[in-house]
């Protein structure tokens, strides 16, 4: 734009003399704006029909006024504790989502139609014509701006000042480095500092931790404090249940009651074959002991992504992973025999209390659980 | 005198042995009775009215796959002998005997027998060998009091093949877990029960009969369409459809009204 400037600017005084449309007028006109057609949208002033327009956009923000002020009293008063749907007050519940997402909703769409309303109705619906030039700036501009670069740069004086060049590649240097090798320092931490308890790869809150320890085998039954253990007179033949490890010194210890239910490394499947399957059972080397008669225990916790692999189907006697369908033969050791798992499912060995009839854990899996890891060999 | 003396004296000795073998006769009897135990395969209690029904029906729907005495024909179907009656109950009330095809798995059907029929039927297997047993409720009586307690019960035992909403999912080699919705109470205490076909049992000892009835409460609550406040289960399975759906929907909602605007403009 700076060539082609209007060849006459007002002077001083022609410009105090100026009135707001002049100035408007001026304005685009150095900008190379001519305003082809500016209607007044209600010529005449006070009409019904302007009035009608007025009321409509003051309802729309009215309306998202007045649903605003319903969504807050739905979110704070409405009932919004489960009820099942057999309980008095379900229909209460179940309307709360759809109450508050309406109201939201509305008060939301409301105050975008009000805007979009007042826009169309009483804003001018200008016509504006700008001249602009074609491709790219001249020689002229080019030449004077590199010219300016280049002269900011020289009267800095950066080239001939060493010490300021030095100082800030060392203050950024430093930032620069911080940045970078925080975040991978903290990746050189010892993954193998736990490796000899509970909380590291290699074991599992199964592990004992002093030599007579019993850890029991315990079900969850939905309250997360009581204590429920298993017999094997509980299963039927052809059964699965999903159990937890317990030890008498966590017994009046809630928050341990309940760690252990929610840690991924804990869930073991306990199956019971049915008898005709247990005597066709393929036992691993090294681990003939580790089932008490038909009852096997599995870790949950799959070897390949370490999805929970809990669907046992009682005739097949094979396990399931619902995330990427591999099967284990409960029959062989838990074996993979179809999908993308590649190792058996660990085996924790078991047998009865005979003090309590309970079964109990002879000690930890003898392999890590779940998917594999670098140092992993198999 | 003597001579009558010893005829009487030996008469009476004669009823008096006679009269203690008798005494001794009649209480190893009774100890008999009491002592032994009651045997373990045969259930005296059934009603051998019911027991007789249902042999005919058994013999008129049943014994071409299942053999003349219940001992199961090979490569058609598995013997019945000591399944009990939870499991008759579960596979002919909701219509899966009987089968029609040999497949991975009988599929849910319109039932073929009349409920009448599925008690005289269990009767005649109860009455053969024994089994598990149903409970006596049926109907709303088998829901439990807290369904949020069966709900974790159902994530811990039942999700993991029926989805977290009993939406059911795929198993192996063609054999799939069903949707729960539709389903009776007293069909899913059965199916807990007698772990019909791929499903693993669950003994009264380890889901106790309230966990189990808790756990059908949930179910209860989260099918039949109980569970869609936003009007549609889209499926039933989280996020995934609803995103979907969301986006879709949400998307060209969003390119309408930008086009409106624009054309209005």
């Amino acid at each position: 734009m700076s060539t082609d400037k209007p060849e006459e600017l007002p002077s001083e005084e022609e410009l105090a003399a100026m009135d707001r449309d002049g100035l408007v007028e001026l304005g685009n006109k150095l900008d190379g704006v001519e305003l082809v057609e500016y209607p007044d949208p209600w010529p005449v002033k006070g009409t019904r029909a302007e009035k009608r327009a007025e009321r409509q956009v003051a309802f729309w923000f009215g309306l998202s006024g007045l649903s605003g002020l319903a969504f807050v009293a739905a979110f704070i008063f409405w009932p919004a504790t489960y009820k099942a749907y057999n309980e008095p007050g379900h229909v209460m519940y179940s309307l709360y989502t759809p109450v508050i997402g309406l109201t939201l909703g509305l008060a939301i769409l409301a105050v975008g139609i009000g805007v979009l309303t007042y826009t169309r109705r009483f804003i001018p619906h200008e016509v504006a014509v700008q001249q602009r030039h074609d491709g790219g700036s001249n020689e002229l501009d080019k030449a004077t701006i590199l010219a300016n670069l280049a002269d900011a740069g020289n009267r800095s004086t950066i080239a001939r000042r060493p010490l300021i060049k030095r100082s800030l590649a060392f203050g950024g240097g430093v930032l620069g480095l911080a940045l970078t090798a925080l975040p991978l320092g903290s990746l050189l931490r010892n993954p193998h500092a736990q490796s000899s308890n509970k909380d590291g790869l290699l074991h599992t809150p199964w592990q004992h931790t002093s030599k007579d320890e019993k850890v029991f085998l315990r079900r969850a039954t939905g309250y997360a404090e009581e204590v429920s253990l298993v017999r094997p007179e509980d299963m039927d033949a052809g059964s699965m249940e999903t159990v937890f490890p317990f030890r008498e010194s966590e017994r009046d210890d809630h928050a341990a009651l309940v760690k252990v239910l929610k840690r991924g490394d804990s869930p073991v499947m306990l199956i019971r074959l049915r008898p005709q399957d247990g005597a066709r059972v393929i036992k691993h080397e090294g681990q003939e002991d580790f089932n008490y008669g038909d009852y096997y225990a599995y870790t949950k916790i799959c070897s390949h992504v370490g999805c929970p692999t809990s669907l046992f189907e009682q005739r097949s006697n094979r396990i399931l992973c619902p995330c990427h369908q591999s099967q284990f033969d409960a029959l062989q050791y838990a074996k993979p025999v179809f999908g993308p798992a590649t190792r058996k499912l660990a085996q924790l060995p078991i047998t009865v209390d005979p003090e309590t009839g309970y079964f109990v854990s002879t000690g930890d899996f003898i392999e890590p659980i779940g998917p594999a890891y670098w140092e992993r060999r198999s | 005198m003597t001579k009558k003396l010893r005829a009487r004296t030996k008469m009476r000795r004669r009823i008096a042995g006679l009269l203690a073998l008798g005494i001794a006769l009649i209480g190893v009897g009774a100890l008999y009775s009491v002592l032994v135990p009651e045997p373990q395969t045969a259930q005296a209690a059934q009603d051998p009215v019911m027991v007789r029904e249902g042999e005919k029906i058994y013999n008129n729907t049943c014994i071409s796959c299942h053999g003349a005495n219940l001992e199961g024909v090979k490569d058609r179907g598995p013997s019945l002998i000591g399944i009990g009656e939870a499991a008759v109950y579960f596979q002919t009330s909701t219509g899966r005997m009987p089968a029609v095809v040999q497949g991975a798995q009988a599929k849910k059907k319109p039932p073929v027998l009349t409920p009448e029929q599925v008690d005289q039927i269990s009767a005649y297997i109860q009455d053969n060998g024994g089994g598990t047993e149903m409970p006596a409720e049926r109907g709303e009586a088998l829901q439990g009091e807290d369904p949020a307690r069966g709900g974790e019960l159902f994530r811990y035992n039942c999700a993991s093949c029926h989805n977290f909403t009993g939406r059911g999912g795929a198993l192996s080699s063609g054999k799939s877990a069903p949707a729960l919705d539709n389903v009776d109470e007293a069909a899913m205490y059965a199916a807990m029960l007698s772990g019909p076909q791929n499903m693993p049992r669950f003994s009264e000892r380890q889901l106790t009969p309230a966990e189990k009835k808790d756990i059908i409460a949930y179910v209860k609550s989260v099918t039949d369409g109980n569970n869609n406040p936003g009007g549609s289960p889209i499926g039933g399975l989280g996020p995934q459809s609803e995103g979907f759906i969301a986006f879709v929907v949400g998307i060209v909602a969003l390119l309408g009204i930008t086009l409106w605007i624009g054309a209005k403009a």
